[in-house]
């Protein structure tokens, strides 16, 4: 990849890291695996920048890949890995969600909800979120524009199912 | 509070969210292949060593049967096996076919399955290894053959050669049940679970679990 590619790139990854923020608050529990999804989807996109189809939003595209890398990441032992890298340094650095003092609580709320879905319902309630369509939903997922709408509709009585029970 | 009420907080976070990540850009322009990539290149280098066992049991097989051209017992559980392991060697290639495909750009559904696909080699392999049981007198056949330079068959009584057929024909009806079973579709269902994980691993579970659940909206 050439120097003006690299730029871009930065540049691009710069623009739209609160996605990788996102992704990797809502898909894992742990911070070390927060910082290792983080690489792992930093990487990817790095792999398949090149291969950028202009015909989606590039906020769009880049979910996808997201989405695709975090569903799809697994780690056998966490913690072995995470002694072993300890020391190294990273490609990238995220602050960790349990000492960010300064989060809303709604924030926080809002990621504790998102971390009970399953992992399917997950990536629907992030792409609803960024306000993306049901149809554009429905095609990164693979999935039909009713089934999305279903399981949204599933999500809304979810939220205020507990809602009403955290109230009473 | 409700979904409409977390979209704007959603949406407020947003500036939040840039301080809280630091992308290191100079390594970042330094990476080659990540944790995924490098798994599907092992598996890519483990299946083509695979293709080229079963390529050397095909030969040795077809040279077995090209030497004794025969209806004997022997050549045709040669070339029973031989059957197994052409099935094998094409489902390597297939394998290492799809590997080069995975695209993480793909639609989430289609890419899980994918991988779901690359990653259940071993559980193909498991099956093909079950399928080729109810041939079990295959191998002695050709054991017998290979080893001792006799053939079994001539020797075995016929009810001996009714009572193995029949067993034949009971494992056959038990292990296609068992073969269909252990599919992606019949993860809800515990033994299945249980033998997939046995097999191949949780991640595998994990996987059937999540394709299922897009699929069992969508039909």
């Amino acid at each position: 990849m050439n120097t003006t590619k690299k730029t871009l790139f930065a540049q691009t990854m710069e623009q739209h890291k609160g996605i990788v923020y996102k992704i990797v608050n809502s898909y894992c529990q742990n911070q070390d695996d927060r910082q290792d999804l983080a690489q792992e989807i930093l990487t990817t996109m790095w792999l398949a920048f090149d291969n950028y189809d202009t015909e989606y939003k590039f906020s769009t595209w880049m979910y996808r890949i997201a989405l695709n890398v975090a569903i799809s990441y697994y780690r056998k032992d966490s913690k072995r890995v995470d002694r072993a890298n300890a020391d190294e340094e990273c490609i990238v650095k995220i602050a960790d969600f349990s000492q960010e003092g300064e989060r809303s609580e709604d924030v926080v709320l809002l990621y504790r909800f998102i971390g009970q879905l399953d992992k399917l319902n997950k990536a629907i309630m992030l792409l609803y979120l960024e306000s993306e369509p049901y149809d554009s939903i429905a095609n990164s997922l693979g999935m039909s524009k009713t089934n999305v709408a279903t399981r949204i509709g599933r999500i809304k009585e979810t939220l205020k199912n507990q809602f009403e029970t955290q109230e009473s | 509070m409700n979904l409409d009420n977390f979209k704007k907080t959603w949406e407020q976070q947003n500036s939040d969210t840039d301080a809280a990540i630091k992308i290191n850009q100079a390594m970042l322009a330094e990476m080659k292949v990540n944790k995924q990539i490098k798994t599907l290149n092992n598996m890519k280098w483990a299946r083509t060593l695979e293709s080229v066992v079963f390529f050397y049991i095909i030969f040795l097989l077809g040279q077995y049967i090209a030497t004794d051209f025969s209806l004997s017992a022997s050549t045709i559980s040669a070339f029973i096996l031989n059957i197994f392991a052409i099935v094998g060697l094409a489902g390597n290639i297939g394998q290492i076919v799809l590997i080069s495909k995975i695209d993480y750009a793909k639609p989430v559904s289609q890419l899980q399955k994918d991988i779901y696909s690359v990653c259940s080699h071993k559980l193909q392999l498991t099956k093909l290894l079950l399928m080729s049981a109810p041939f079990y007198m295959a191998y002695v056949f050709l054991g017998f053959d290979l080893l001792l330079g006799v053939d079994l068959f001539q020797h075995l009584e016929q009810q001996m050669v009714l009572f193995y057929s029949v067993t034949s024909l009971l494992l056959l009806t038990g292990i296609l049940f068992l073969l269909a079973k252990l599919h992606y579709k019949n993860i809800g269902t515990s033994w299945v679970k249980s033998t997939i994980q046995f097999i191949v691993g949780e991640r595998l579970v994990n996987m059937a679990q999540f394709i299922n659940s897009i699929e069992a909206t969508d039909s």
